[in-house]
């Protein structure tokens, strides 16, 4: 059985053929049968094994099954050993590739059908293995693997991703407990390999559980989680806010500061994740659920995820998920556009690039080089196409003058229409705000002038400035939900005033919760001071202890053993580590109840000095009507 | 596997290499295309496939046009190794192109690690014979000494064009058939070692 572990595989790439010789003779055969009946009779014992180790489990079964597999595997087993072989049969062989190449998806129908069916991945084995173990894709840092599985249309994400995404969303959005139920583990992993040797992955030809099951895979063998190590702990953190808007907030600047890869890639993930909740009467997985099932591969707490789902347009707002269209093969029909020409172009120079960069550094295949060969054909074509049409596009230059000129005349017009569009509802913001800030400013002096302070009405003017823009947004708005007409524009004193007490009361409770806020950093900073001058008293007491002990008996005599000793360090450590966790909640819990006490008693406080204003307005003028 | 390979017509895989301004692209689209491009514009590298009829057999014929300048030298060393016969260009009115003939033949040779690599000398620009500046003999000296066919062709008047391919192309032909009789054996020898090894194992 040691023969058909993976790493086995790694140092002797020639093993499985020369053993499919073997079983050509019917003698390999007869062996897995023993080995199958011996497993049988050792029974729990082997399952135990396999579950300790599974991959190397299932990489076994998979040796052993593709042995089994008996007439198309003898043929795959030729074009394995005519690939490895360097200067023999250069016909045949040849003949035998394009014969694989062309077979190749029949073969790779079966794993659909039940038969395991790993033809596909043992030819490529033996097609570019060296490329597989030397540059894979799964289980790379992150920017690296967007360079190896590259998407050639520009978006820096890695192919095996991308692809899930494109067809989890195309297959299965509507796939009741898509993320939830996994894959066969034989399958994913035989995608892993057809993604580390640049194999073509038709998932169609798969199911949406191995789909995510992929994605899973790929993310989870990430050497650094997607949030990096470094800001990992913060973004739990952030998670764990309870306040809505501060939690955006912290999450927000979070997102910003990730790697662009990582932070492109994260907002992938999340919009795809938000499209499949959006569905969640169909596919009963909800943010919640989806969060519970993902949360181990993304290397994070399920509330992290969930929040991460809820803030999706906030903390991602411009990102929509576009389809991947691999660079043309020679089986597609070439486009006609010159434009789609030019963007099929980039993606093949890209791809050509990749291929010649993979070879200068040694990696060598026939298939490489065949493909190699295709993609430049392509490219060759359509450049032709693109000379040949600016060719006839130049022979018939006025048409096409005219033709162009009518449409910038066109698109000049509805750029005059749009600035005169835009140059009236300016007017009209401007309109408003400066009818808006009329009334306000004797209001707003009003409310000071009984809130006791005259410094107050100074910060107060000067708050007003800043609200001004404010102001502007929330009319800005406004307008834009109502759709403003110029009748509205003259609307009657009462609802501006409304408008005015409404800015009123957000200005007044956010100048108080400016100063309580102000307090509380003020006795933050005591507390602080306090502290620092304990732990100073602390260090000069632990220093006259020091030089009046000589030295203390070390801890080896309490514990004989040095090994309990590590244990117990190791043990404590967790524990610390544990309390460390625990204190930074207990802090963020702490630091949120502030919050919001604060913004508790700026309302309490405007309330009561409402009801103050209400009852000294009453007094002076009834006109003035206060909601 | 029994009837497939007969459907695929065979496949050669012929590179063309020479310095810059020789005429490849020229050589290539009139084989190609029946067109003459008078305008000049440097490859970077271009691929072509077609299929023709090669006494009477129907075969495919697979063409790389490499850049002459040395810019994308690295690239030409990936398509070098896969290529199956070279055509070598030069122009018989310049002869720093014909000098340049010595260095590509060496690369070809050291990448392809095989002396009897299909080749031909080719001197391009015939028509302009008033311009020449590389004599016949002097070219057909030097294919004389590397063992390969000179000829002497003519992108603008098509003359040779066809020749050329065709001859190089019946070259790596008998090449394959050779190699296909020898790897026979090589082959069977090749099975008995790895089940040796095997077993060793």
């Amino acid at each position: 059985m040691d023969f058909d572990s993976p790493e086995v595989m790694k140092d002797f790439p020639g093993l499985y053929s020369s053993e499919k010789k073997k079983g050509a003779d019917n003698d390999y055969n007869d062996e897995s049968e023993k080995t199958t009946k011996k497993d049988m009779l050792i029974g729990k014992r082997k399952e135990k094994k396999d579950k300790k180790d599974k991959d190397k489990g299932y990489a076994a079964l998979e040796g052993e099954s593709s042995d089994e597999a008996s007439p198309c595997k003898s043929k795959k087993s030729k074009t394995f050993k005519f690939t490895k072989s360097k200067d023999k049969e250069k016909e045949k062989q040849k003949e035998k590739h394009e014969v694989t190449k062309k077979s190749r998806p029949k073969k790779s129908e079966k794993p659909q059908k039940g038969r395991k069916g790993f033809g596909p991945s043992k030819q490529i084995v033996g097609g570019s293995s060296e490329l597989a173990d030397a540059l894979p894709i799964f289980g790379v840092d992150l920017e690296e693997a967007c360079k190896r599985g590259r998407c050639h249309d520009g978006i820096f994400i890695p192919l095996p991703i991308r692809e899930c995404v494109d067809y989890i969303e195309a297959a299965g959005i509507n796939f009741e407990g898509v993320y939830k139920i996994s894959g066969p583990k034989n399958k994913v992993s035989q995608i892993k390999k057809l993604y580390n040797n640049r194999q073509v992955v038709h998932f169609s030809e798969y199911d949406v559980p191995t789909a995510t099951s992929s994605l899973k895979m790929f993310l989870r063998d990430l050497p650094e989680p997607i949030f990096t190590n470094d800001l990992l702990i913060r973004f739990e953190e952030a998670g764990a806010i309870l306040n809505y808007n501060t939690r955006e907030k912290h999450l927000k600047t979070l997102v910003e500061s990730l790697p662009s890869v990582n932070r492109l890639l994260l907002g992938w993930l999340v919009v795809h994740l938000h499209n499949i909740s959006l569905k969640k009467h169909v596919n009963k997985m909800d943010k919640q659920a989806l969060a519970q099932a993902l949360n181990h591969t993304f290397h994070v707490s399920s509330r992290l995820l969930h929040a991460l789902l809820l803030h999706q347009e906030a903390l991602f707002p411009n990102l929509t998920i576009t389809k991947y269209y691999p660079p043309l093969d020679s089986g597609s029909a070439l486009p006609d556009d010159p434009v789609i020409i030019e963007k099929e172009l980039s993606k093949l120079e890209s791809l050509l690039s990749q291929i010649h960069w993979e070879m200068q550094n040694g990696h060598i295949s026939k298939t490489r080089e065949e493909h190699l060969w295709e993609v430049q054909r392509i490219t060759t074509e359509l450049k032709r196409k693109l000379k040949k049409f600016a060719k006839t596009e130049s022979s018939q230059p006025d048409q096409a003058k005219s033709s162009q000129e009518k449409q910038e005349d066109n698109a000049k017009d509805e750029l005059d229409n749009t600035k005169d569009e835009l140059d009236n509802a300016e007017v009209q913001d401007q309109a408003t705000v400066v009818i808006s800030e009329e009334p306000e400013a004797p209001k707003l002096e009003q409310a000071s002038d009984e809130n006791k302070l005259e410094e107050e009405k100074e910060i107060h003017v000067e708050e007003k400035g800043d609200c001004s823009g404010i102001l502007k947004d929330q009319q800005r708005s406004d307008s834009e939900e109502d759709e403003y007409t110029d009748s509205e524009i003259t609307s009657t004193d009462s609802e501006l005033l409304e408008e005015c007490q409404y800015f009123d009361e957000k200005i007044v409770t956010m100048k108080i919760k400016n100063n309580l806020l102000k307090e509380l950093i003020e006795t933050l900073m005591m507390n602080i001071n306090k502290e620092k001058m304990e732990i100073g008293e602390y260090q000069r007491q632990i220093l006259n202890l020091k030089r009046g002990l000589p030295q203390r008996p070390p801890y080896k005599k309490c514990l004989k053993d040095p090994n309990s000793f590590h244990e117990v360090q190791t043990l404590l450590a967790r524990e610390n580590h544990m309390l460390q966790i625990k204190k930074l909640h207990l802090v963020r819990q702490v630091m949120e109840q502030t919050e919001q006490c604060i913004d508790l008693t700026a309302k309490l406080k405007y309330t009561f000095k409402d009801i103050k204003d209400q009852k000294i307005m009453q007094g002076k003028d009834i006109t003035t009507k206060t909601p | 596997m029994s009837k497939k390979p007969t459907v695929q017509p065979a496949l050669h895989k012929v590179i063309m290499v020479g310095s810059g301004g020789v005429g490849k692209s020229a050589l290539t689209l009139q084989f190609m295309y029946d067109e003459f491009v008078e305008d000049y514009e440097p490859t970077k590298a271009d691929s072509y496939r077609k299929k023709i009829l090669l006494d009477g057999e129907e075969v495919q014929i697979d063409i790389l046009d490499t850049a002459g300048q040395e810019d994308y030298a690295a690239i030409r060393d990936n398509y070098f190794r896969s290529g199956e016969g070279f055509l070598c260009i030069f122009s018989i009115t310049e002869d720093e192109s014909f000098q340049a003939t010595q260095e590509f033949r060496e690369q070809i040779l050291r990448v392809k690690n095989d002396d009897n690599i299909p080749f031909l000398l080719v001197g391009n620009k015939c028509d302009l014979e008033e311009k020449r500046k590389v004599s016949f003999q002097e070219a057909q000296d030097r294919a004389n000494k590397w063992g390969v066919p000179y000829v002497e062709t003519s992108a603008k008047t098509r003359e040779h064009v066809d020749k050329v391919f065709y001859d190089l192309m019946r070259e790596i032909r008998a090449r394959k058939k050779e190699e296909n009789k020898t790897s026979n054996g090589r082959g069977k020898d090749k099975n008995k070692k790895k089940k040796l090894k095997c077993c060793i194992l």
